[in-house]
């Protein structure tokens, strides 16, 4: 029975057909969507706009809030309540460091250009291969 | 035959300065130009003014060493090859920025350089190796310094630099006088005036350092094949700087702009002021520097000096008003009961700064960046190499 479902997502639209797919088929299991603030960008801006910030906690918070709201709005047309979680760097890791607390991930196949491909790597490919839990690639 | 070969040349000069011209403007002037300091094209005028006293004083140092005594025998700089040369790092350059990949310029020019050295066996080893050694050696300088700020000195700056910008022009024109002088505009404030000052000085140094270390870029090929004299070449190059800087930049520097606004003012003023400061150092001791790499080194270490410092929980913690309720608590209950809102953290997962600078991610970004100018080494080798035209 998956009880508990991570969706990791990012604002792309590949993500938001992974957290569609995940509140279509595990509407009711609870769900969990994660954003990994201050990923490596190019010269690293991204990640020192959120570590500059008094409190780093609320600048993540900040940084995810806008796309938390459009994730809610998405699962509120599915009668679907969300839970949120935010992590900072590294997209991956994070998200395979926090897939062991769930059931399953349901993941965008990629989110981005070849830019974030070079920087940040092909996410959705290294948690497939480290997930301690099932994870499903939506295209 | 010569003649048109030059005006080839020298057209390839130009293009590569545009270029220069058009990604440097950005990170020195984007945040001038973010925070209404200055007009796009003050901010452009200030760049070229800037860049050609930087490439005019300290530049023709970098000019020597790439143009002169990177190789053992000037010979292979024939003019098809000088062509060649600015070819690869043009292409270099386009690559970047079509990709949003940044590259040094700098290490590309070296690389180009090496690579027809290499072709034709006139590499002289150990100025690339002392050049390669400062390349090593001089983002770790960076890093160090704006960690040691980050950590011990940014709170106070940034309550130095905090700037906030009252309505209306910064300055007007008193013409009460015979001659008319600028006043502070009434709603101004002392410390707001003294803050746009900053920003815009710290462009200024910015560009200034671009031009002593990006001017060799453009015309050292054409200084050392002699088709050139250095002081009419430094003129070409920063006129053609000064094209970029008046064209293409407005479109950076609209994008720029608005990425930079997303940092903190202060960490772009100590970003900026600690790698242009580094940069303008190893030009006047003639090593080409890669800014690229030394800012971005820089940013690591603002931001791991800023992580390592004492953070508390409720600092971190956003949402502490609720009792934090960890995922596995939520196991225990039913599926499908409704379930009470959670605090946003698992407490195990208390996000922390060290995560957004930690080494993989680091090791990856700093990879990326020598990729372009990899490739034009191996590319420019080949060509020079196995590709008959150049008349090595």
């Amino acid at each position: 029975m998956i009880e508990r479902v991570l969706v990791p997502i990012d604002g792309s639209e590949m993500a938001d057909k992974a957290l569609e797919y995940a509140l279509e088929v595990y509407g009711d299991a609870e769900i969990t969507v994660l954003f990994v603030a201050g990923e490596p960008s190019p010269m690293m801006w991204k990640a020192l706009s959120v570590a500059m910030d008094e409190g780093i906690g609320e600048a993540a918070q900040d940084h995810a809030e806008e796309i938390f709201k459009d994730a809610r709005e998405m699962a509120a047309e599915y009668d679907v309540e969300i839970d949120t979680a935010v992590e900072m760097g590294s997209p991956a890791k994070q998200i395979v460091e926090h897939a062991e607390d769930f059931d399953a991930v349901v993941i965008g196949s990629h989110g981005g250009d070849l830019q974030s491909r070079l920087f940040v790597g092909n996410v959705a490919e290294r948690v497939f291969k480290r997930s301690p839990v099932p994870v499903t690639v939506v295209r | 035959m010569v003649s048109v070969l030059l005006l080839v040349g020298i057209l390839a000069a130009v293009f590569v300065g545009f270029n220069v011209g058009g990604s440097t403007t950005g990170p020195a002037f984007g945040p001038a130009v973010g925070a209404d300091a200055i007009s796009k094209t003050g901010a452009a005028a200030l760049m070229t003014l800037f860049f050609f006293v930087g490439a005019w004083t300290i530049g023709r140092n970098v000019v020597e060493t790439l143009g002169g005594d990177l190789v053992t025998d000037a010979t292979v700089f024939t003019p098809e090859a000088s062509i060649g040369v600015l070819f690869f790092i043009g292409l270099g350059l386009l690559v970047g920025n079509l990709f949003g990949v940044p590259a040094s310029t700098s290490m590309t020019a070296v690389g180009s350089i090496a690579g027809l050295a290499l072709a034709g066996d006139a590499l002289a080893w150990s100025v690339m190796g002392e050049i390669a050694t400062w390349w090593i050696v001089s983002p770790f300088i960076g890093f160090w310094m704006s960690l040691i700020i980050g950590r011990y000195f940014y709170a106070r700056l940034n309550r130095m630099v905090a700037m906030e910008r009252s309505e209306g022009p910064l300055v007007e024109l008193d013409r009460s006088g015979a001659v008319p002088k600028p006043v502070p505009n009434g709603s101004t404030s002392r410390r707001e005036l003294l803050g746009v000052i900053t920003v815009v000085a710290i462009g200024c140094l910015m560009a200034f350092s671009s031009g002593t270390s990006n001017i060799a870029n453009a015309i050292a090929p054409l200084v050392g094949s002699d088709q050139l004299e250095m002081n009419p070449a430094i003129l070409i190059g920063g006129a053609a700087v000064g094209i970029g800087t008046f064209t293409i930049a407005r479109r950076t520097l609209e994008t720029m702009g608005n990425d930079l606004t997303e940092l903190p003012l202060t960490a772009a003023i100590v970003v900026a002021t600690v790698s242009a400061t580094l940069v303008i150092f190893l030009s006047a001791i003639g090593i080409p520097a890669s800014f690229v790499v030394i800012a971005t080194m820089c940013i690591i270490g603002l931001g791991w000096g800023r992580a390592t410092r004492p953070v508390t929980v409720p600092e971190a913690v956003r949402g502490e008003e609720e009792p934090p309720v960890s995922v596995d608590a939520l196991a225990e209950d039913e599926p499908g009961e409704e379930l009470p809102p959670i605090g946003e953290e698992d407490p195990e997962h208390v996000p922390s700064a060290a995560d957004l600078f930690d080494p993989a991610t680091t090791a990856r970004v700093v990879l990326m960046q020598n990729l372009v100018p990899l490739i034009s080494t191996i590319g420019a080798y080949l060509a020079f190499r196995f590709v008959p035209i150049f008349g090595l």
